[in-house]
């Protein structure tokens, strides 16, 4: 296989709290600008955004926080941000001891103690090595902690536990739902039925879900995709027919506000809808289901990333596709426009670039691209 | 003070003049008391957007009230209505109000003033109350503003009340039942004693009947009082369909397209507290007498509001309160009767009686309320209503 050439990263979208791509407040990016990072720019192998703020990881172990947050702190393998916390691995205190989850006040900085830290003992990394050397890109991820044996959410506990059967290789946080994809394939899911986020999984059971209800990561839509085992996932998106105060079908008083817009069997319920503006939402549907990618001229998705209304899709030949709602310029179209089918992002093939890897924030989208060989 | 090259709209100057004046003019006022819910970067935020609005920076403004707009509606939009918190609801108050006022900085635009309007009565329709009920104070403003300034020409129909055509009401076989007794203004005892206490419906005569919206109200004059207000409407034919939806329009709106034409589908402005929304129309109604005899305070009465052509439907339910149900207009058939939880699942005007055998003993009451009439539907008492003419109601819910 051919070394891998130090790719860079891209981001367009929301950056109003000054988050890299922007510079300015109240500001959104309509098409990829490379990310201004101090010293070498090929230097950052994770980005992980929050609404307000972002986090850049460095091969060298660096975590740089731009936007509402600021600050960096080294000795850190990986970082996952979330407007209440801002959650990093570190490597423990001393040789041979395992590493450490910290959990800190986004406006920290990092600098004092953190709000919580746990250690988490060199099992953990063994336990990975043990089970083999994972394809290439795809290390462990936060929220999923090493050892695979539980993961961290935003809200109290912050560390839970995944039951040791479930052998999850990938785990993503919703608002309401995770996602968790194990090592024989399958996705499995949990959180409320009625936005159609459990539909036809089985449910993680006992402490090794999340729990239901409200809190979670500010997201209304996610999504996981490995097709290293051969499977595609879609993330669900949910968007609330009408507006939360219409109440819910019925009269008067109603006990359970379970309102959906699913029937029995999980079929699609079309509704007409509004968006914040009164204006007609572009798309409202329900996907109850996982429903196969439909990229155009047949290419195939290998990595995707969802945003709280938009996802990102990078294909096997190195293009980046994204859909869904682009007021902050985060499909990365060079407009504002909203898409219910996926685009290709013509910036990357327009500079000969190979993107490898997305990662979204709620807003906005973060690429990582190499330059093609021979070009 | 910017010079105006064009005003075609006269009082354009008063119009910022009166919105002015009623927000607070420090950053510090024009803030909001939030608890811990409310993440800091949103607060951050929304002392932002207050300091560019406090510095006449109106384009940053509105860049900034956007954002709040946008984060705190996905808030309302994640998880049950009921778990999200008020807070979150205040916000998106807030970036309403920041944005409306912002809006109408345009001089003599009233594009801009009618998208202001519904972006307040988006702001009461999902938000909650801020600043005290400020939302509601513009809204008035505006609308003013808006009738001053042009005469509304809807439709080329001629102004009068359009008697829908009247399709023959399949009426269910009426042998086996009673209709709901008919009483001229009893007096407060004997209506606790025979029906409040006991439990049992009744029509009230002679009570409504001389209330200002008797007179007043038709299709023009909601439309001139309330016609750019934004409202959620229900379409379809009831809402235990499938292809029942909500959805928000201007009352402008509902009444062209859901009234007064062939409409494509049912539409009905449905169980929605619209003079809370629209002040001007709670003057023309009153809460009837009867409400004292409950426990609660007045400012606990639920009024909603029931407006749609003829055919709408309420599928068969119960309510945890007493009711009044005031018929505005035209005719409405409530049929009452029994059974499970809050909303059956039988289809009163159709049941399956392979399905539910027992319907057919049921024993049920039935009845036709007409203008200035109210009638009492005691709490959990079930009740089936369809309207057999372009109808206007209005409920109290009390205890």
């Amino acid at each position: 296989m051919a070394e891998e050439r130090r790719g860079s990263w891209f981001g367009f979208g929301f950056c109003g709290f000054g988050q890299a791509p922007g510079s300015g407040r109240g500001r959104q990016v309509l098409s990829p600008e490379p990310l201004q990072t101090p010293g070498s720019g090929a230097d950052v192998r994770r980005v992980s955004a929050s609404w307000s703020y972002t986090a850049l990881v460095t091969r060298g172990g660096q975590v740089r926080l731009s936007g509402a947050a600021g600050g960096a702190a080294g000795g850190c393998s990986d970082a996952w941000a979330s407007e209440t916390l801002l959650v990093v691995l570190r490597a423990g205190p001393g040789r041979g001891a395992g590493p450490e989850l910290q959990a800190w006040a986004p406006a920290s900085a990092m600098r004092g103690e953190p709000l919580w830290a746990r250690a988490l003992g060199p099992e953990a990394e063994a336990e990975d090595a043990a089970r083999g050397e994972p394809p290439a890109g795809a290390l462990p991820l936060l929220p999923l902690l090493p050892g695979a044996r539980a993961y961290v959410s935003p809200r109290p506990p912050f560390c839970r536990a995944l039951a040791p059967e479930l052998r999850a290789r990938r785990l993503e946080l919703g608002a309401e739902h995770a996602l968790l994809l194990d090592e024989a394939g399958q996705a499995r899911t949990a959180g409320p039925r009625e936005s159609g986020g459990r539909a036809g999984a089985e449910a993680a059971g006992g402490a090794a879900g999340p729990p239901r209800g409200g809190g979670g990561r500010r997201r209304l839509a996610l999504g996981v995709c490995e097709r290293d085992w051969g499977y595609l996932y879609l993330g669900l998106e949910r968007i609330r027919a009408a507006g939360p105060a219409l109440q819910e079908p019925g009269r008067g008083y109603k006990d359970d506000s379970e309102g959906s817009g699913l029937n029995e069997d999980g079929s699609e319920v079309k509704r007409t809808a509004r968006g914040e503006d009164g204006a007609p939402a572009p798309f409202i549907a329900i996907q109850p289901f996982p429903a196969l990618l439909d990229l155009p001229l047949g290419a195939d998705a290998v990595k995707a990333s969802c945003g709280s209304r938009h996802t990102a899709v990078v294909t096997g030949t190195g293009e980046l596709y994204t859909w869904g709602w682009g007021k902050y310029g985060q499909l990365g179209h060079k407009d504002t426009t909203s898409l219910d089918r996926p685009c290709r992002v013509e910036y990357f093939v327009d500079k000969q670039l190979q993107v490898r890897a997305v990662s979204c924030g709620p807003w906005n989208t973060y690429v990582y691209a190499v330059e093609k060989e021979g070009s | 003070m910017a010079e105006d090259t064009q005003e075609p709209l006269a009082g354009a100057g008063a119009l910022r003049e009166a919105l002015r004046a009623l927000l607070p003019p420090t950053k510090e006022e024009l803030a909001l008391e939030l608890g811990e819910n409310v993440e800091r970067s949103v607060v951050q935020l929304l002392q932002e957007a207050a300091e560019l609005f406090c510095g006449g920076c109106r384009s940053e403004c509105l860049q900034a009230s956007e954002a709040i707009l946008d984060y705190s509606w996905e808030r309302l939009n994640t998880g049950p209505w009921r778990d999200v918190h008020k807070d979150w609801r205040r916000v998106y108050a807030f970036g309403c109000l920041l944005k409306a006022v912002c809006l109408c900085e345009e001089p003599g635009d009233t594009t801009a003033v009618a998208a202001a309007l519904k972006v307040c009565d988006m702001g009461l329709l999902m938000g909650a109350a801020i600043l005290g009920d400020i939302l509601i104070k513009v809204a008035a403003i505006l609308q003013a503003h808006l009738r001053s300034g042009k005469r509304p020409g809807p439709a080329q129909e001629p102004p009068s009340m359009k008697k829908a055509r009247y399709d023959p009401v399949l009426v269910p076989d009426m042998t086996s039942e009673r209709t709901v007794p008919r009483l001229h203004c009893p007096s407060l005892e004997h209506f606790r004693k025979y029906f409040l206490v006991p439990g049992r419906p009744v029509i009230l005569e002679g009570v409504a009947d001389q209330w200002p919206c008797m007179k007043r109200w038709s299709l023009e004059y909601i439309q001139e009082i309330a016609g750019c207000r934004t409202v959620p409407v229900e379409v379809g034919s009831r809402y235990t369909d499938e292809e029942w939806s909500q959805t928000l329009m201007t009352v402008n709106e509902f009444i062209s397209r859901h009234i007064r034409s062939e409409p494509k589908d049912v539409g009905y402005l449905a169980q929605h507290q619209l003079f809370d929304q629209i002040p001007e129309l709670r003057q023309d109604i009153s809460i009837p007498d009867y409400c004292c005899l409950g426990d609660g305070a007045e400012e606990e009465i639920t009024i909603n509001a029931w407006f749609g052509p003829q055919g709408t439907v309420s599928p068969l339910h119960q309510d945890p309160q007493q009711n009044f149900l005031v018929q505005e207009s035209e005719a409405l058939y409530p049929h009452e009767t029994h059974l499970l939880h809050n909303t059956s699942q039988v289809d009163v005007e159709n049941p399956d009686l392979d399905k539910f055998p027992r319907f057919a003993e049921a024993p049920s009451l039935s009845c036709i309320l007409s203008p200035g009439e109210i009638l009492f539907i005691p709490l959990q008492y079930w009740h089936y209503v369809r309207a057999l003419d372009l109808s206007f109601s209005v409920s109290f819910w009390w205890s």
